[in-house]
């Protein structure tokens, strides 16, 4: 009878563990999302306005952010010594987030100090790359755990959506990584980081149509293929960078109607997946989405193509202008390289989803 | 049946998507005028004669006339310096950047380029800046200065916005050309014995 109780006993400590470590999880990824809007936001801030000071409200923004997915890690890690038999299930989502925050957690200390002596940093710097590394890692802990609960548990239908919180932070922790080895904001008075042209063309025609294709084909994947998800995760992705790159920006106003067009290939995704499932659907949806990276990642893209097409110096209020300017070259020369790496997505997507959920799933 | 409609429903969509932001809105939005910002300023001298180991007060408003901007720069040089020490020294400012001291032999952006041309300063000067720069906006720089010669001292004062797309992105648009080719205004105080 007491060997029954308390297997009871540890049964519902373990139950409630998972729900605690769901919202360590839900936290971690939250905090992340905090962090890259803060960071679109920052590139924005340093770009229209030169702040001089490390103490900014993007910055505010992004370590909210990190003391959030702090608060997360620990809640996770906590709950995670009291599951019984899921502590295996889990542990891939720990390690991640534990790694992700030790990184993050690195970083603000690390930023400050490299501010102080080396005054701004460009995009590419020791600090802030700690600061990217951490923020995947975090991010890939947080998709990993909620996807994995998501799938063993029952849930009630509205809950099912917590998928796009942990994927979204995944895109753009992604797209920032790209950024960085591609944008070339990052020669100071002090160190000369941009990347190579070359390198920046290839990272950027390459790295931007995969991840595209690679987010919206997983979260199609982990959600069970479920209708409408495609069109949520992108038509956010595209609000988040609407409000963080196009609107602070004055002179860009009058292309968010350009940019809002960019959803139309989302849902001709769902549209297309909905009624067709077959790997030719995947393949068609997975190089559909990667041949529109050059109009989702409007506007700062256009920095990176312009070093190697045309070499102009752009204010901020010219952006489009050079933009739009270099569209058909841009096509012309990626558009091929980024359906092959849309495509590849959909392989990899279905490996990796396997890998997340731990079992496989098809 | 249903498929073809299908099929006939995402081409059509396709072809709009891609008409409207590769072929369509590129030409519409590169046929827009391009937006120019106009600046100008306006100088209060506390006064024009003064005796050596005396101060006067530079005050400088700036204003943007135009459309917006990127940067909105007001620069005063000083051509009878070598340095501005203690002779020049900022009394308030509200330009969203903290004004930078430029020394002879600094490589600076000349002839309105952005960039492109640079010229090697000859003379001391401090540029104040702003960014981004709305319609309208004003910002002030006040200055005290105490020359430590007698004579004539000279100031040369401009003011230049960013994107620089026509000869209203500065201000003066006519006068004498500084030492990065571009022109300034020019004005003296006469420090007596």
């Amino acid at each position: 009878m007491v060997v029954l109780s308390s297997k009871i006993k540890n049964s519902f400590l373990s139950r409630q563990s998972e729900y605690i470590f769901l919202v360590g999880c839900i936290l971690v990824s939250f905090g992340i999302l905090l962090v890259t809007v803060g960071g679109s936001w920052d590139i924005t801030n340093h770009l229209l306005n030169k702040p001089d000071t490390f103490f900014s409200p993007p910055h505010a923004l992004m370590y909210l952010g990190v003391t959030i997915s702090l608060t997360g890690v620990i809640v996770s890690f906590l709950s995670w010594r009291l599951l019984q038999n899921l502590k295996n299930l889990y542990f891939l989502s720990l390690k991640n987030s534990l790694i992700g925050i030790a990184l993050l957690s690195g970083a603000g200390p690390f930023d400050y100090i490299w501010h102080s002596n080396f005054g701004l940093d460009g995009l590419l710097s020791p600090p802030h790359l700690t600061l990217i590394a951490g923020m995947f890692f975090c991010a890939i802990g947080g998709m990993i755990g909620i996807s994995r609960f998501l799938k063993i548990n029952p849930v009630k239908n509205h809950l099912r959506y917590l998928i796009i919180l942990a994927i979204m932070p995944v895109w753009l922790s992604g797209s920032g990584i790209i950024s960085s080895l591609s944008l070339p904001f990052s020669n100071t008075d002090y160190f000369e980081f941009n990347p190579d042209p070359t390198f920046a063309f290839i990272a950027a025609a390459l790295g931007f149509p995969f991840l595209i294709s690679m987010s919206s084909l997983l979260i199609f994947r982990l959600s069970d293929f479920r209708f409408g998800m495609v069109s949520v995760l992108g038509g956010l992705f595209l609000l988040i960078y609407s409000s963080t790159a196009i609107i602070p920006n004055f002179a860009l106003m009058d292309s968010i109607v350009f940019y809002s067009l960019n959803l139309i290939p989302f849902i001709i995704a769902d549209v297309i997946l909905f009624f067709n499932k077959t790997r030719k659907s995947l393949i068609f949806v997975g190089g559909l989405l990667g041949s529109v990276y050059y109009m989702v990642y409007y506007p700062y893209v256009m920095y990176t193509f312009n070093e190697i097409l045309l070499g102009k110096l752009v204010s901020p209020s010219l952006i489009y202008f050079v933009y739009f300017e270099m569209i058909d070259d841009v096509l012309m020369f990626t558009v091929i390289p980024a359906i092959i790496l849309g495509i590849l997505a959909v392989f990899v997507s279905e490996r990796a989803s396997k890998k997340i959920l731990g079992f496989n799933i098809s | 049946m249903k498929k073809l409609l299908l099929v006939t429903l995402i081409g059509f969509s396709l072809t709009v998507y891609f008409g409207l932001t590769v072929f369509i809105l590129p030409e519409q939005y590169m046929s827009h005028e391009k937006l120019i910002s106009q600046p100008h300023f306006d100088v209060k001298i506390s006064d024009r004669d003064i005796s050596l180991g005396e101060s006067f007060r530079l005050d400088i408003v700036t204003e943007n006339k135009g459309e917006y901007g990127d940067i909105h720069i007001l620069s005063t040089a000083f051509p009878d310096l070598t340095e501005v020490g203690s002779v020049v020294n900022i009394a308030t400012y509200d330009f969203t950047q903290p004004p930078t001291n430029i020394v002879p032999g600094d490589e600076m952006i000349a002839k309105y380029s952005g960039g492109l041309e640079h010229m090697i300063a000859k003379y001391p000067s401090i540029e104040a800046m702003s960014r981004p720069i709305h319609p309208g906006s004003t910002y002030h720089l006040s200055q005290i200065i105490t020359p430590e010669r007698q004579g004539n001292f000279s100031i040369y004062v401009k003011s230049v916005n960013i994107p620089h797309t026509s000869d209203l992105s500065h201000h003066p648009q006519t006068g004498i050309l500084d030492h990065q080719e571009e022109y300034v205004q020019v004005y003296s105080v006469n420090v007596n014995p």
